[in-house]
């Protein structure tokens, strides 16, 4: 579904026509963990003004965006009754756009995890396939976009949590600069490395909702003064003499030659539209290291982001005979196991005798790696890679911690953009057995419209602008 | 054995601001409680936080007071550890770049004038308030977020007396420069004392207590005296200190063990990843540093020099700022600062005591005070006089109009003295005769008469002046 496909005249219709949708499609992708009542939304829309970019667009926000009042539960048993007291800045920003939220979506719990199997209502089903997993952490918005519930969902991305999702389900995943859209009122997961974006099915839509999400807020002292452009204004899919640099260790550690194919065929419709189109290699033990890297960095922040949630002052709370006892009790029942081994690995990391050789060490491992993106970016436009190097898989041939060299390399580097914080965005780029598959660019910092303008011109050689599936039930 | 006695104090002072360290709320004493609370204080999932640039100017205020060195790169960092106080589960504080390094603050000793060195001053985020009863524990998250700046001495400090004065001059400073209102009693500024003994001569530190919950600096000093006694008589015996927290029994006049420390804890801190390194600019320093109100130092050396003070009057002024400030409001309309010293000290305290008056209480316009002494100073009425003025003027009243309407003004119409004058020689031939003879005590006599007969009101100084004119001529 795409904007332009929203009939301004019949809000209602539509917004009632997206819900009835994603409740037909939830016993197949149980991708919903809340629908939102819309009734004071639409009343409210009456008084503002029909030009608003997002005017009465149905939209689905990852459940660990606030909303005030709607039970929030980033889909952990922990926060299963967590109502919001305030919303986060990107709902304000919504709706102050005219968009309607009529959803919140599933995710991994908490956003850690890539595969969406380890949300408290279910694993997410991918709508090309429904014995297939969506990917995560943000599944639900994934598949909700694919499905075509919504033009617009929000996502999450600390580790590639928009963009894996969007190569599995054929959706647009953007993830821009560190600091472009305010994280006030997210749920976090790693706040170094945390990054609101979202999912759309056109190029064109996706500057839109960039335009309307980003700004300064001074809740977020992160955020940035950096001025918002008008993307879609600025939408050029002229390729000629555009830089456009190819990760080799990427594309080298991909085994599956139907996703190498389809990215050769893309490079080559770039190189025709004028593109210089180069291979870079990069620092492979650098590389090889990112997941283990991602892993101390994100855990060790994530240990301490999630001490709030002891039950005390809200969320889950398991009796216990001393406030301590409260603590353990509730915290041992409302995390699960997965989650618990990440805060002993970040708790771990942070040990005063394991910083140096641990946490330390880990942040200074991120730094070469930014400085080998931004030296590539030095001198070309963008990167481009195959997002990932497979299609979705099964649940049980899901991984989300391998020690591979392909999965390490191959399954990992979109990782690089949230170190770097720099924009990054997975576009698809065509089908692989029936299921799609996607490509990965990054730009430099606030350089979100040469990703837009990649974007445009891939999706004029794929054309499949506004592609969205009709879930076999 | 002989020991030396080892003090360390760090000092958490709460800083002066409208909001919170990090959120927007409200900082108010005494509000009720959770009144001033948002998500924030609550740490609510998805909070940030932003710091209050006026924390930080306080706290630059007070390391520049202290002599410390400020580093221009502001950095938060997490202190890590679950409590039910602490609501999101980490502090934020300022672990690896604390504002202010160095710096000492220097109090009178028994050897003379001693720097007690500072290691750091940094700034950070207050925990919430609990209170324990029968039903369970309550939590105030009223105070969680208010701005501090705890303050770490170095291990300088070698009696009570020591400790006391250096928290004493501690909070003084901080209380002229206005950053925070340093209430020990209410919390707003609290001490921990760490204290350890050791054989004179000797270097290496001792097992050390830490004192909490020292609610006056009376007890600093009471504490630290009782703890010194409790370690000697242990060492004396041959035991070993153990290393715990302590609080004050001021029932008992005694420390209690609290807890045991059982290691040290890891706080696994590591930089707040939220709030990004914040460089103040040369300018905005230099423009708070260039502005610091006078200090309690300085403020005594201005007694002496410009106004003549002596060591005693200054110190008890400075020692009290509020009566300090009004001092200096006197000064402004009058130029007897001798004078106005007096009777800031002795007879304004005096009268505030009496009427149960705190000094925000005072009724006594400056100026008031000034004026009467004025007058004083010109005749116009008698120090008896006066003290029946002031009376008035702590009511609120004009000095010149509570002279007037009792009819107080003292006699300096010449002519009426004058026939009062020759009316007492007339009386007098035997005085006159002495002071013919160089008697001149019976000059004394003489004005004792004039007054008499004046009931009080003729000018003493004029009266005097005017007999020996009289008496030549006659």
């Amino acid at each position: 579904m795409e904007l332009s496909s929203i009939n301004k005249n019949n809000i209602r219709e539509t917004v009632l026509q997206a819900i009835k949708k994603a409740k037909a499609l939830q016993p197949a992708l149980n991708a919903v963990v809340t629908f939102v009542d819309v009734e004071e939304q639409l009343q409210k829309l009456e008084m503002m003004d029909p030009q608003l970019p997002l005017y009465g667009v149905p939209v689905v926000l990852k459940d660990n965006v606030n909303t005030k009042g709607i039970l929030t539960t980033a889909s952990s048993r922990m926060l299963s009754n967590y109502i919001p007291v305030y919303d986060a800045h990107i709902v304000e920003k919504l709706k102050d756009a005219g968009a309607i939220i009529i959803a919140k979506a599933s995710m991994d719990e908490l956003g850690m995890g890539g595969t969406n199997l380890s949300a408290y209502t279910g694993p997410v089903n991918n709508p090309y396939d429904t014995t297939r997993i969506s990917g995560g952490s943000s599944g639900g918005s994934a598949v909700l976009t694919a499905a075509g519930v919504t033009p617009i969902a929000i996502g999450t991305d600390t580790g590639d949590s928009i963009r894996k999702p969007a190569a599995y389900n054929g959706v647009i995943g953007m993830k821009p600069t560190y600091g472009r859209i305010s994280r006030y009122g997210i749920i976090p997961y790693a706040s170094s490395l945390d990054h609101v974006g979202y999912f759309s099915t056109s190029i064109e839509d996706a500057c839109v909702a960039l335009s309307v999400l980003a700004g300064r807020d001074d809740r977020d002292m992160t955020s940035s003064y950096e001025a918002v452009p008008n993307y879609l204004q600025s939408l050029n899919s002229d390729m000629q003499g555009k830089r456009i640099a190819i990760i080799d260790n990427v594309q080298n550690a991909i085994t599956d030659s139907k996703i190498k194919e389809n990215f050769n065929t893309l490079i080559e419709q770039m190189k025709q539209r004028g593109a210089i189109v180069e291979s870079v290699h990069l620092n492979e033990d650098l590389l090889s290291v990112i997941l283990p890297t991602y892993y101390i960095l994100a855990n060790a922040e994530a240990t301490a982001n999630h001490s709030n949630l002891d039950g005390i002052r809200f969320g889950m709370r398991e009796d216990g005979d001393s406030v301590e006892e409260v603590m353990i009790h509730s915290r041992t029942k409302g995390f699960s196991t997965n989650i618990r081994k990440r805060f002993v690995v970040g708790s771990y990391s942070l040990f005063v005798e394991n910083q140096d050789k641990l946490f330390r060490k880990a942040q200074k491992v991120r730094r070469l790696l930014v400085d080998e993106v931004k030296h590539v970016l030095d001198t070309y436009d963008a990167t481009i890679v195959s997002a990932t190097g497979s299609i979705a898989p099964h649940p049980q041939d899901s991984i989300d911690e391998q020690l591979s060299s392909e999965y390490l390399i191959a399954e990992n580097h979109m990782i690089l953009g949230n170190f770097s914080g720099y924009p990054s965005m997975t576009i698809p780029s065509g089908f692989v057995d029936d299921m799609p598959v996607g490509i990965n660019l990054m730009a430099k910092p606030f350089d979100e419209q040469t990703l837009f303008n990649l974007g445009k011109a891939i999706q004029e050689e794929t054309g499949l602008k506004g592609k969205t599936v009709e879930v076999k039930l | 054995m002989k020991y030396e006695t080892v003090i360390g104090i760090e000092i958490h002072c709460e800083l002066k601001t409208k909001t919170k360290m990090f959120s927007g709320a409200p900082v108010t004493f005494g509000a009720p409680a959770n009144s001033c609370v948002n998500e924030i204080d609550l740490g609510h999932p998805g909070i940030l936080p932003c710091v209050n640039k006026e924390a930080v100017r306080l706290a630059v205020m007070a390391a520049t007071a202290l002599h410390c060195e400020i580093d221009p790169l502001v950095k938060f960092d997490r202190k890590n550890y679950y409590y039910s106080d602490l609501p999101k589960g980490f502090q934020i504080t300022q672990q690896f770049h604390p504002i202010g390094t160095g710096g000492y603050v220097e109090i009178e000793s028994e050897e003379g004038v001693k720097q007690i060195r500072l290691n750091r001053i940094h700034m950070e985020e207050d925990t919430a308030k609990q209170f324990h009863n029968e039903a369970g524990t309550l939590i105030d998250f009223n105070r969680a977020g208010t701005p501090l700046i705890e303050i770490v001495s170095e291990a300088d400090m070698r009696s009570g007396k020591e400790a006391a004065a250096y928290v004493e001059k501690l909070r003084s400073i901080l209380h002229y420069l206005g950053v925070s209102d340093v209430k020990m009693e209410e919390g707003s500024m609290r001490c921990d004392v760490n204290i350890s003994l050791r054989e004179v001569g000797t270097t290496a530190f001792g097992v050390k207590t830490e004192i909490k919950n020292l609610n006056s600096i009376a007890n600093v000093q009471k504490a630290v005296e009782y703890e010194i006694q409790r370690q000697s008589e242990l060492l004396d015996q041959g035991e070993s200190i153990i290393q715990e927290t302590r609080r004050f029994d001021e029932a008992k006049k005694a420390t209690v063990s609290m807890r045991k420390k059982e290691g040290n804890v890891d706080y696994k801190y590591f930089p707040e990843p939220n709030i990004l390194p914040i460089r103040l600019a040369d300018d905005w320093i230099k423009e708070i540093q260039e502005h610091l109100p006078e200090l309690p130092d300085a403020r005594i050396q201005r007694y002496q020099s410009d106004y003549g003070l002596n060591d005693y009057d200054a110190g008890v002024l400075v020692n009290n700022r509020d009566l300090a400030n009004f001092f200096d409001c006197v000064c402004e309309h009058t130029g007897e600062y001798k004078l106005a010293a007096n009777w800031t000290i002795v007879e304004l305290t005096a009268a505030l005591n009496k009427a149960n008056y705190k000094m925000d209480q005072n009724p006594c316009d400056p100026k008031h005070l000034a004026d009467m002494i004025n007058m004083m100073k010109a005749g116009e009425i008698s120090s008896k006089q006066a003290k029946t003025v002031f009376e008035e003027i702590m009511l609120g009243k004009d000095p010149k109009t509570v002279v007037e309407e009792k009819g107080m003004k003292q006699m300096s119409d010449t002519t009426e003295l004058l026939r009062m004058i020759n009316e007492v020689l007339d009386q007098n031939p035997k005085s006159i005769e002495d002071f013919k003879n160089g008697k001149d005590r019976a000059i004394g006599f003489l004005v004792g008469q004039v007054m008499k007969a004046s009931k009080g009101q003729a000018n003493p100084a004029m009266t005097n002046q005017l007999i020996k004119e009289e008496l030549s001529k006659r």
